[in-house]
């Protein structure tokens, strides 16, 4: 339609253009030409105001956050519960200092029993693995076996009812002909489920035997140790005992493994009693802390919920008084006024409240110090590590000492700022703020107090970049320089295609490929002996920083490449001509001349792909692991094989079943603006840098 | 266009006809993902002729369900939040709570591990990050890895309250996004420990620990420590003729409770 009134509207114009503007068709004095510019325009404006409503929505509520942030550090500070946690950080350097002695001295009991235990290990593998293989008969044959054992519990109930019917009764014969009833089918299925038990039986016996040698059964698991050679014959016979069905007890070989080893553990453990007893009195000389911390705890905890009772009385009563208002009875107006009026609204005394916590200061000094010199006689007491032998041990001790350290800073530091604690020193607006920017904890939904610091999800978001970032530019640039440049016609037009395809791939089943297959691979791989060099491996978990950074840099690999693909496409032609005329080779052309010229091109490239990778959520959240915690760069590289939490991951994870305006739902707002500054600076740098390239 | 009409009309005409007889059934997924829809299929082969319209997104969407639609039913694995009632009030509503049964949380282990049984107190040394070694509660030596539901969820609170002291979760812990990823992630990790709904214990490559000495198993609901009730929430007086009879039904009757059992849950009566 449109197509033939062009051509009316072009014949006219070129016959009589000067009566073209009176003959068109007007609306309010607008031509045609007019109108369909409007409309454009008014699409272009319409993405400009969504936009700006986006960004105001979410700075208004994000920046809400700050108040709150401060008003809920006032409540954790005005409750005590800041006191109280100078002594849960006394408690939590205690319990990893005596958690790692506690490992070192297992690794030590456990070490004596160790083939045993490995043999035990592998039996336990074995017989889970058979029960895979197995699964669909050894079900049935167990849910039959179940069902049977019904049958006959049913039909011994029902003779005994039988027989205990008297015969004088009323319905004496319609009972008895139904209990009779009931025992013939009860019968026939007895019989019919015994056949079956037995035909699932051999059925089980013969699939056993098939595959009780099978490589799949003796796949001890990733990063288990083999059991020695010399006990798989009996291993195997064991386990053949186990699996069939009719014998319920543990086979004599592994009743025996479990008793020596046991009795070596016991042997091992009497050996090393001092350790132990060392172990035990740490454990017992933190008790007093302990019980003294957990009195203060719940005073604190009443302190805090008056608080928030006291914040929150004004809007109860509104509740109440606008319930009243609308009750559709006036017995239910009665009720609700009265409730009402119940709602007191004052402010609750902190000094009072604080009373006990100013009252404990003495009590806590004289619990600590007595801690603290036995701490420092029962650590001089544990082994050195050249008395222990296992590698976990001697580790263990080396954490321990780090701990032990923490442990003593952590008290003499407390010592000090513990008398300085004022339950009523303010807390200024820039503290709520970096409290937010460098806070170490994200915990949310908290029993005691919500912490919203941003540092554990931004270090992950970061990490994970990094790595993609590391890994998809030189592959995408050099797929894109070599595409672009040195490639056959029929390579191009077969190479890119495809990669830009990778990004019609949505990331949800890049993320199920990410659990289900990827994850385990590289967890597979990171076992294999000669890759041992590489930094994290053995890698204990399948879903990693690493596992997500790699997804991420195969997502952001065509970005990447399209735009950088892009940026040499720009290169004006004569500069390719008058180097190869000049006499260069293709590749110095190509590596002098191009890519110099389209430099600042392929850096806009890499930071979009910055851009992209930072606010990708479905991947991260599925495959990152989800550890809201500071990566531990103590493991220096190592560091890609932990978990991780990102700040999309958060929002995505968090803001389903939030309270809308509460605090956590405005701190996830917070989270989402400090994503938005960040792709907005990166696409901001990534048009400065693209200017530069303009300029040319 | 026609037909397109014709159709049009005649939907609007089958809503209007089963507008009186519709329950709308929104809120947790615990018990919306597989409970409550098996419920009201049972119910409606009981010869009730009723329509039903269910969502699972997570028990506080029950509570703002109910407030656009009083006439519904919300679902919630989690007791009723003090703000949340607050907010009924101004309406003028009160809450009604039914319990629809009641649920164990398992405690479970990758099927390769050697320990069989946890107290209480280990179960909470672990979740909280005291515990960082399966030796230290007699498994083989290898550092634990916790899978916990994420922070939204009303198995992760109740968790807290009933396995520790109502502590903090470790900062190790990971957040898994349901029930079946927990389970999953188990399987797949020999140091793996996590927890997940009687429901999901049955999975392959998991097996669940004695918890205080008592298994998790339907049997010993009543000494296992880690148990809560599920419930449906109603407004008084404004639930719906046909939503009250369904409750009443899926409470009481015996049917109703053979089907509580059989999707992994201890049945209210």
């Amino acid at each position: 339609m449109s197509s033939s009134e062009n051509k009316e509207a072009d014949g006219s114009s070129a016959e009589e253009s000067g009566q073209f503007r009176n003959r068109g068709f007007k609306i309010l004095g607008l031509s045609k030409q007019d109108l369909i510019r409007i409309f454009f325009g008014g699409n272009a404006s319409v993405a400009i105001v969504v936009l700006v409503l986006i960004c105001v929505f979410l700075a208004r509520e994000a920046f809400m956050f700050f108040p709150d942030h401060h008003h809920d550090l006032k409540a954790y500070r005005q409750s005590g519960q800041e006191y109280v946690d100078f002594a849960s950080d006394e408690i939590k350097a205690h319990t990893n200092l005596y958690s790692s002695l506690n490992i070192a001295y297992f690794a030590e009991v456990n070490r004596t029993a160790k083939t045993e235990d490995t043999i035990l290990r592998a039996y336990r593998a074995l017989m889970a693995n058979l029960e895979n293989v197995t699964a669909k008969t050894w079900g049935r044959f167990e849910r039959d076996l179940d069902r049977l054992e019904d049958v006959e519990d049913d039909l011994s109930d029902a003779k005994e009812d039988l027989e205990e019917l008297d015969p004088e009764a009323e319905d004496f014969a319609a009972k008895q002909q139904e209990l009779n009833q009931e025992i013939e089918s009860l019968s026939s299925e007895q019989s019919q489920l015994t056949t079956r038990v037995e035909e699932l039986r051999e059925k089980l016996k013969k699939e056993v035997d098939l595959v009780i040698d099978s490589e799949e059964v003796w796949n001890m698991g990733v990063g288990a140790e083999e059991p020695p050679a010399e006990s798989k014959a009996k291993l195997r016979e064991a386990v053949l005992l186990s699996a069939s069905p009719e014998i319920d007890d543990e086979p004599e070989y592994i009743t025996g493994l479990k008793a020596v080893s046991k009795e070596k553990k016991a042997k091992a453990a009497e050996e090393l009693s001092d350790f132990k007893d060392t172990v035990k009195a740490m454990q017992a000389s933190i008790r007093p802390l302990k019980s003294f911390q957990s009195e203060l705890r719940s005073i604190a905890s009443k302190n805090k919920s008056e608080i928030v009772s006291f914040s929150t009385a004004a809007g109860r009563k509104e509740a109440w008084e606008k319930g009243a208002q609308n009750a559709a009875t006036e017995e239910e107006r009665q009720r609700m006024a009265a409730e009402a009026e119940k709602v007191v609204i004052k402010e609750p005394d902190y000094a009072a409240l604080n009373q006990p916590f100013y009252e404990s200061l003495g009590k806590h000094a004289e619990l600590i110090a007595p801690i603290e010199v036995e701490m420092a006689q029962l650590y001089a007491q544990i082994p050195s590590k050249k008395e222990v032998q296992t590698k976990s041990a001697k580790e263990n001790l080396d954490r321990a000492a780090v701990f032990y350290e923490r442990f003593e800073n952590t008290v003499s530091k407390n010592r000090e700022e513990i008398k300085e604690w004022r339950h009523d020193k303010p807390i200024t607006v820039p503290e709520s703020v970096t409290a937010f920017l460098f806070g170490r904890n994200w915990i949310s939904n908290s029993s005691w107090h919500d912490f919203y610091g941003i540092l554990p999800i931004f270090t992950g978001s970061f990490l994970i970049s990094i790595i993609a970032l590391t890994v998809a530019v030189p592959f995408a640039v050099s797929a894109a320089i070599y595409v672009n440049q040195l490639a056959p016609h029929r390579e191009q037009n077969f190479i890119k295609p495809a990669i830009e395809f990778i990004e019609a791939i949505p990331s949800v089943v890049l993320g199920f490929f990410g659990i289900l297959v990827f994850g385990e691979t590289l967890r597979a791989v990171s076992q294999v002996e000669w890759l041992q060099w590489v930094p994290g491996f053995p890698m204990a978990e399948r879903l990693t920083i690493l596992n997500a950074g790699l997804l991420l840099a195969f997502m952001a690999i065509p970005t990447i490449f399209t735009l950088t693909e892009d940026a040499l496409n720009n290169v004006p032609q004569a500069f390719t001509e008058n180097s190869l005329a000049m006499g260069a080779s293709k590749l110095q052309t190509v590596f002098r001349v191009v890519v110099p010229t389209a430099v600042s091109g392929v850096l806009a490239a890499i930071l979009l792909g910055f851009g992209r990778i930072i606010g990708e959520t479905m991947v991260v959240l599925l495959v990152a692991g989800n550890k809201i915690k500071i990566p531990d760069f103590t493991e220096g590289l190592g560091v890609i094989a932990q978990p991780a939490h990102t700040m999309t991951g958060i929002i995505a994870q968090e803001l389903g079943e939030v309270d809308q305006g509460s605090l956590h739902w405005r701190a996830l707002f917070m989270v989402g603006m400090v994503l938005f500054c960040i792709s907005l600076l990166v696409n901001f740098a990534a048009q400065k840098v693209l200017k530069k390239l303009s300029k040319i | 266009m026609k037909k397109t009409l014709a159709i049009f009309a005649a939907a609007t005409l089958a809503l209007g006809a089963n507008a009186e007889d519709k329950i709308v059934i929104k809120g947790s997924d615990t018990l919306g993902a597989k409970m409550v829809p098996q419920l009201a299929e049972a119910y409606k082969e009981a010869g009730n002729e009723v329509n039903f319209e269910i969502a699972a997104e997570g028990s506080s969407t029950a509570f703002t369900h109910l407030q656009a639609d009083p006439a519904g039913i919300g679902m919630s694995s989690r007791n009723i939040k003090d703000s949340e009632v607050e907010t009924f009030t101004a309406k003028g509503m009160e809450i009604k709570d039914w319990t629809g049964a009641y649920d164990m949380i398992g405690v479970i282990v990758n099927e390769k591990n050697g320990v069989e049984a946890l107290t209480l107190e280990q179960v909470e040394g672990i979740f909280t990050g005291d515990i960082t070694d399966w030796s230290e509660v007699g498994g083989d030596a290898g550092p634990i890895s916790v899978y916990t539901r994420n922070t939204s969820s009303g198995t992760y609170k109740s968790f807290q309250g009933m396995a520790m002291n109502k502590r903090d979760y470790g900062a190790d812990t990971q957040k898994m996004a349901g029930n079946e990823q927990i389970a999953e992630e188990v399987a797949k990790n020999a140091n793996g420990i996590g927890y997940v709904g009687l429901a999901y214990t049955e999975k392959d490559g998991i097996k669940t620990v004695k918890v205080d000495d008592v298994a998790c198993e339907p049997e010993s609901a009543a000494d296992y420590p880690i148990a809560r009730s599920l419930h449906y929430y109603t407004v008084k007086g404004k639930l719906s003729e046909a939503g009250a009879k369904f409750l009443a039904w899926a409470t009481t009757d015996e049917k109703a409770a053979e089907i509580v059992e059989r999707v992994g849950f201890i049945p209210a009566n």
